[in-house]
């Protein structure tokens, strides 16, 4: 059977309740992406979070706390057919217990180690790489500080940590333009919640400053280059291109 | 890490020759009050642009002065806007001890020029500099390091001693190790003001200031000077191994001047020998290397062909091939093809069942390299074993078509080919996929 699911967390974590309790799962899709399939039943399931709880309390308790943390991290990814690679990480690790982070040569983890690479590769690079602009924000006349962003994975939540440690008396919003959705963030508290929109607009009031820091910045990024050493492949192995559509300087 | 690596002022009273910023240089002269620069750092700081700040300056009025001025600014940011972010610190030779403190106890890193590898070097280039006041800072700096015990070593330094393959460590300044650790030097330890917008005032209770906790490095200009490399290796070394500095960095001197005693202008910079010269502080920080293995009295230089572990290797083939499931680290660490990541990754599959060939390539051996220097299991598989000379052909073929130094070579279809020439032709080619294709 495929098990079809809205593309939460705990929707992810019913399905693998309801692979053991009701019917074995021969793929997890999320159900706006399913593409019809002639031999299989599909089965929607309905996000259950007492089910889910259940099932983290296993995972924590059968493989350990660092693997529950690793599977949440992993799932952020955008990877096609995460949702069976960690499925089969989590049946693995029933059977084989906590050492199952050590079964490196395991093609089962091998699968959830790489996606887990990824994600956290990408929340370390968007760690140096999120620009910040000050904006005067939405009826208040504190400023902001506000940025976009378009990762491949969904990684706002693992961004927190890092920007409100390093924010500990400012407001900011990390904006996830690809998903609609942003971090927000103030006082080491935080949330992540969806943007409309028609929202857009109420970030676009820069303040007085913010033009000139940024100005300074494109001039200095511009004026410190050596162009003896201009390496542009180095350059890019430590900046994707992909990110520099919302790099102040380039 | 991103820095705001930029200069107090470039308005300098030295002249050393090799410098844009030099008194006799024409160039607009700017100096930042203290107060512009901690705001800047700070809004790009929050804009997330930097990490931190590299902050150096030239020389203005004197050593103090300039120093006093940097200290004013560090200050500002730690007290009064709170920062918490990286701060690595130039110290200006000739600075009193006092002053050098003040500002150790607001950076993280310290680092004071050694500038040419030789003090003939220094007095021709750099007249205004003395290698007495640059090796005194050095040693206030790893001295109050001690007393507060944050001193660490580079890399892998204190744990991989020279294994023994050749001489010993070499001793080239005149700071005896054993004086350097004596207790007793003028450091200060004293308490952080709570505050500042963006650190968390909690954080910051019982805050006992550290002295420098990232540690002290140099950095010398290469290709200024008529050192061959042996001397700047070496140089390096004692600086590791008597400052236990963290790094020594190379720069490669880029023409800034007509003066006689410089390279002509238009000379390209020496990239590729930075390049090497980096390889070699590599494998003294990591691999458990002396500088008087790496370059000896009789080829001083380092090869531009091929890397410096590659050429020790050929040099000292008689140790080879090394058994992977035997050899100590040590031993590992000397073997082309495998660095530190792979041998933790030998050594812990070794505690529990042999290591076979084909787990080798898993664990991130470079097998094209290492194959010839190694046995596994008892079976070696580098082909018909290879004469030194070939070897050495073979792989400055390899490195001609991979990047070094900014310096880019095509790779294409033809490396199967060239390669298979260099190992001497006549034989018959071993039988890949590619050339199946063909």
């Amino acid at each position: 059977v495929n098990y079809l699911y809205d593309k939460s967390f705990e929707g992810f974590l019913t399905c693998v309740y309801h692979h053991w309790y009701t019917e074995k799962a021969d793929g997890i899709f999320a159900d706006s992406e399913y593409q019809l399939d002639l031999c299989r039943y599909a089965l929607t399931v309905e996000t259950d979070e007492e089910k889910a709880g259940r099932v983290l309390a296993a995972v924590e308790k059968k493989l350990s706390k660092w693997d529950a943390q690793r599977i949440s991290q992993a799932f952020c990814s955008n990877e096609p057919e995460k949702e069976m690679k960690l499925l089969r990480y989590i049946a693995l690790g029933f059977r084989r217990g906590p050492k199952i982070r050590l079964l490196h040569g395991d093609p089962v983890v091998k699968d959830v180690e790489l996606i887990e690479r990824r994600v956290s590769f990408e929340v370390h690079r968007l760690c140096g790489l999120i620009r910040f602009s000050e904006i005067s924000g939405p009826g208040s006349e504190t400023p902001l500080l506000y940025s976009k962003i378009e990762p491949d994975n969904d990684v706002l939540e693992f961004l927190a940590p890092h920007f409100t440690d390093r924010f500990k008396n400012e407001p900011f919003i990390i904006h996830d333009l690809r998903r609609e959705k942003a971090l927000i963030a103030f006082k080491k508290k935080w949330e992540v919640s969806s943007i409309a929109p028609d929202h857009m607009d109420d970030f676009k009031n820069r303040t007085a400053g913010e033009h000139e820091y940024a100005a300074l910045w494109k001039q200095y990024f511009r004026i410190m280059a050596t162009k003896e050493r201009t390496n542009p492949k180095c350059q890019r192995n430590f900046m994707p291109a992909r990110y520099w559509k919302h790099l102040t300087e380039i | 890490m991103s820095l705001l690596k930029v200069l107090l002022s470039n308005d300098c009273v030295y002249d050393c020759k090799y410098c844009v910023n030099r008194r006799s240089a024409e160039t607009a002269r700017r100096t930042f009050e203290p107060k512009e620069l901690a705001d800047l750092t700070i809004e790009f700081y929050r804009r997330n642009y930097i990490e931190g700040l590299f902050l150096s300056s030239a020389v203005f009025v004197s050593p103090d002065h300039t120093t006093e001025r940097m200290y004013e600014c560090l200050w500002l940011l730690r007290e009064v806007f709170g920062f918490a972010g990286y701060v690595h610190a130039k110290v200006v030779p000739g600075v009193s001890p006092e002053l050098l403190t003040q500002v150790g106890l607001v950076a993280d890193r310290l680092s004071v020029n050694i500038e040419l590898p030789t003090s003939e070097s220094l007095s021709l280039l750099a007249p205004q500099k003395k290698p007495e006041k640059i090796f005194s800072s050095m040693t206030q700096i790893t001295k109050t390091q001690i007393e507060q015990k944050t001193l660490k070593s580079a890399g892998n330094m204190r744990r991989l001693k020279p294994a023994g393959y050749g001489a010993g460590e070499s001793d080239t300044i005149g700071i005896e190790g054993s004086r350097l650790r004596d207790r007793g030097a003028e450091g200060l330890v004293r308490r952080r003001n709570t505050g500042g917008h963006i650190v968390s005032e909690s954080r910051r209770v019982n805050w006992k200031e550290k002295f420098a906790p990232a540690g002290q490095t140099t950095q010398m200009v290469i290709g200024a000077s008529p050192e061959d490399d042996r001397q700047i290796v070496r140089m390096s070394e004692a600086l590791y191994r008597r400052f236990t500095m963290k790094r020594v960095y190379y720069s490669a001197y880029i023409p800034v001047s007509g003066a006689p005693e410089l390279p002509p202008l238009l000379t390209p910079p020496p990239l590729k020998r930075e390049h090497r010269l980096y390889q070699a502080d590599w494998l003294m920080r990591f691999y458990g290397f002396s500088a008087e293995e790496i370059l000896t009295e009789d080829a001083p230089n380092l090869d531009y062909d091929l890397d410096p572990k590659v050429v020790w290797a050929l040099r000292h083939i008689e140790v080879f091939p090394i058994e992977i499931n035997t050899a100590s680290e040590a031993e590992l660490l000397r073997i082309p093809g495998i660095g530190n990541v792979s041998v933790k990754r030998i050594l812990r599959h070794r505690r529990i069942q042999k290591v076979q060939y084909d787990d080798l390539k898993k664990m991130g051996v470079v097998l094209k390299r290492a194959r010839f220097f190694m046995t596994v299991d008892g079976k070696y598989y580098g082909g018909k074993e290879q004469g030194p000379e070939k070897l050495r052909a073979l792989f400055a073929l390899e490195e001609r078509h991979t990047k070094v130094g900014g310096l880019e070579t095509v790779v294409n279809g033809l490396d199967a080919h060239a390669i298979h020439a260099a190992l001497g032709g006549g034989e018959k080619p071993q039988l890949s996929l590619f050339e199946t294709m063909l």
